[in-house]
């Protein structure tokens, strides 16, 4: 008796680990987000992904965003993700597209799929590359956005006139790949010249300094292109000190509040935006189906721009891509 | 050999005038040589750079020094009286959301505009005095390096500057603060006929506008205000007489019977109110609050500094050094982009300053150590 008893407690015993998965195969994925580092072009890519969770009933886990950008805030974060064991998909902005390969060859090796939004791993493509553990890569194409800020301003200018960058830091994929398409498209007008790209290190007053000895030098100048908030910011306060405001234009990089109120202001004419909320949406949509058995998914889906100007700020089919966090 | 075998021969009253005299010329070079650097720089670039020798210009300048010069302000007595402080990158974000959020709340409720600048400004400023109470209190009274406590403190500001800006820019800002950052005491009108404005912007527009300039816009009269009371807080009163005897000695001066820990506290809320000073400033440049406004100009303000000529080991140094080494960096920033010269020679450039600033320091108390030995 006790050892039919002992044996179908073993049997029990061996039973239910294997029973769970097949119970589990029928239920949600459990996904986990992590994004690169509190702003509001996050937080408005959180707002996406909860929308989706909702809209397909799965859970979503964002245990914190890390304070700082760097691999050495993220990675902990991750880590602690993987540690959970509940999790089937992490959705994350790698901030390092080298330095969080490993980090994130230990949650694939957990049981963990990935898929990156924003930003990439190896060189962002999961089928050649140097890196094809991600299921996709989902994010606007920078040197797509920089040329769209290029021919944004060659329309403006009627396709001639001196033009000038003011980027971040050296060395930052994003903001670099941004300055590149830039450069790339006004290089297709021969009668726009580029005067020089200046480094604020992502610092408004840095970019406002520099911007005004570039006024100084160069009396013609038509077009600034500041490749993020501050950059922008620094560059369109130095503009409107000067009495150029409007005589010299200047396009900003990602759509914050900041931003659009310096478009109403003046201080700078136009705004590039990104579409974060699509990221977070399509990144859950993605892991959602991948759950369900669909293979075809895209291995890059690259989300586009909408571009703001004062004149269409007010319409609510483009208002909507302004980064609002409620 | 011929002067040492003179000097013997002479009078043991002549060679310590001899000395006296060499001491004080020697003084004197090391004292100048950074304004002569300056002076250098200023014609070179003013030949070599376009439309560096204008008004608009030098009033570029005047603007671009405003952080560097309050980061480095309060930081002058605090490297002078033998200690330093990395908290003021920091301490400069956390006034400049502080004040923004004050500022936008109390006006958006109703207040007056101007006093809704004026108590944000006290509230931005305020919140770096605590974080500098923060320091001194640490400091002087549990006796804790300052290199340590500051950059613990450092990391408290930044904490609690993203915790209530929650890591967006603070937007919504009055437009009489955008006025305060950026409209000017005088404005000059160049043109057909140059006129000089007091005070009231003329009403112009288009490409009158262009030949607008604005002198000493308001953040440069604010830190010039702060320049002046530094100046005649270490230059003319007891305060400043012990901030010198600390960084000299320091246990001399507490056996002389002088409250050091209580003074210590003061330094350090000085040097983190003139940051909060910078920060409320950024705010009204650019109308919004940005907890990382301080970060990348932290250590030009203490590059500023010592480039002034302020002794790292305390005792000696002077406020006017500090103004000057602002300018330093922001002439050769602003210059070098008028030579369009590749951006990143600046900090190469900087660098080497720095470092022969400090050599300059060590030469000069070589030379005099020995003069008195002699």
């Amino acid at each position: 008796m006790f050892k039919k008893l002992l044996l179908v407690a073993i049997v029990l015993a061996l039973a239910i680990p294997l029973a769970v998965p097949a119970t589990a195969q029928d239920d949600k994925p459990t996904i986990g987000f992590l994004p690169g580092v509190l702003d509001p072009f996050y937080q408005v890519m959180e707002i996406g992904v909860n929308a989706a969770a909702a809209d397909f009933g799965v859970e979503v886990f964002l245990p914190q965003y890390p304070s700082t950008w760097g691999p050495s805030a993220q990675t902990p974060i991750l880590e602690a993700m993987v540690a959970r064991g509940d999790l089937d998909y992490i959705i994350l902005a790698p901030v390092d597209k080298e330095q969080m390969i490993a980090p994130l060859q230990a949650a694939v090796d957990a049981g963990i799929k990935i898929i990156t939004v924003d930003t990439f791993l190896g060189d962002g493509d999961y089928i050649n590359g140097p890196v094809t553990f991600p299921i996709s890569y989902i994010g606007s194409d920078n040197v797509e956005g920089g040329r769209i800020a290029g021919y944004a301003l060659a329309e403006r200018l009627g396709g001639k006139g001196k033009v000038y960058v003011q980027n971040t830091n050296v060395g930052v994929s994003t903001t670099e790949q941004r300055g590149q398409g830039f450069i790339e498209a006004i290089s297709e007008f021969p009668d726009m010249e580029l005067i020089g790209m200046d480094y604020n290190l992502d610092d408004a007053s840095t970019s406002a300094a520099q911007t005004s000895a570039v006024i100084q030098r160069e009396p013609e100048l038509a077009g600034i292109f500041g490749v993020n908030v501050f950059s922008a910011l620094g560059a369109g306060n130095a503009v409107k000190n000067a009495g150029l405001g409007g005589a010299i234009e200047v396009i900003a990089f990602d759509a914050t509040k900041e931003a659009i109120e310096n478009l109403n202001l003046g201080v700078v004419s136009m705004v590039i935006a990104q579409k974060p909320y699509d990221m977070g949406y399509l990144a859950v949509e993605f892991a959602f189906a991948d759950w369900r058995g669909v293979t075809s998914l895209p291995r890059r889906v690259t989300t586009g721009y909408a571009v703001i100007t004062a004149e269409n700020v007010n319409d609510p089919e483009v208002a909507r891509f302004i980064y609002q966090v409620p | 050999m011929t002067v040492d075998s003179r000097a013997e021969a002479l009078p043991r009253r002549a060679v310590s005038r001899r000395v006296a005299r060499q001491k004080q010329a020697i003084l004197l070079v090391s004292r100048v040589w950074s304004w002569i650097f300056l002076a250098i720089m200023v014609v070179f670039f003013s030949i070599e750079g376009t439309g560096f020798f204008t008004v608009r210009n030098s009033q570029n300048i005047l603007v671009a020094i405003v952080p560097v010069l309050l980061m480095g302000l309060g930081q002058t007595f605090v490297i002078i009286a033998a200690g330093i402080d990395l908290s003021v990158g920091w301490v400069m974000g956390l006034s400049s959301v502080v004040s923004a959020l004050v500022i936008r709340d109390l006006a958006d409720g109703g207040m007056a505009v101007g006093l809704a600048i004026l108590i944000g400004f006290v509230a931005g400023v305020g919140s770096a005095a605590l974080a500098g109470l923060l320091n001194g209190v640490i400091i002087a009274k549990l006796k804790v390096p300052p290199f340590i406590v500051t950059l613990g403190v450092s990391f408290i500001a930044r904490g609690a500057a993203f915790l209530l800006s929650g890591g967006n820019v603070v937007g919504g800002q009055p437009q009489a603060l955008r006025d305060l950052g950026n409209e000017a005491l005088l404005y000059l009108q160049r043109g057909d006929e140059t006129r000089l404005y007091f005070l009231k912007k003329p009403d112009v527009t288009g490409a009158q506008l262009r030949m607008l300039d604005r002198i000493l816009p308001w953040p440069v009269v604010i830190a010039f205000v702060l320049v002046l009371i530094a100046m005649f807080i270490l230059h003319r009163t007891q305060f400043g007489r012990h901030t010198y005897a600390i960084g000299g000695n320091k246990e001399a001066t507490k056996r002389a019977g002088v409250p050091v820990d209580r003074l210590t506290i003061l330094l350090y809320v000085m040097s983190a109110v003139t940051a909060g000073f910078a920060g409320v400033l950024y705010t009204a440049r650019f109308s919004g609050g940005s907890s990382i406004a301080g970060d990348a100009l932290m250590m030009s303000s203490i590059a500023a500094v010592i480039i002034g000529g302020v002794s790292m080991f305390g005792g000696e140094g002077r406020v006017s050094g500090t103004v000057l080494g602002a300018l330093v960096i922001a002439v050769l920033q602003t210059g070098l982009i008028m030579m369009a010269v590749e951006p990143f020679w600046q900090y190469v450039i900087v660098g080497i300053i720095i470092i022969l600033a400090v050599l300059m320091d060590q030469a000069r108390d070589l030379i005099i150590g020995r003069a008195e030995a002699e």
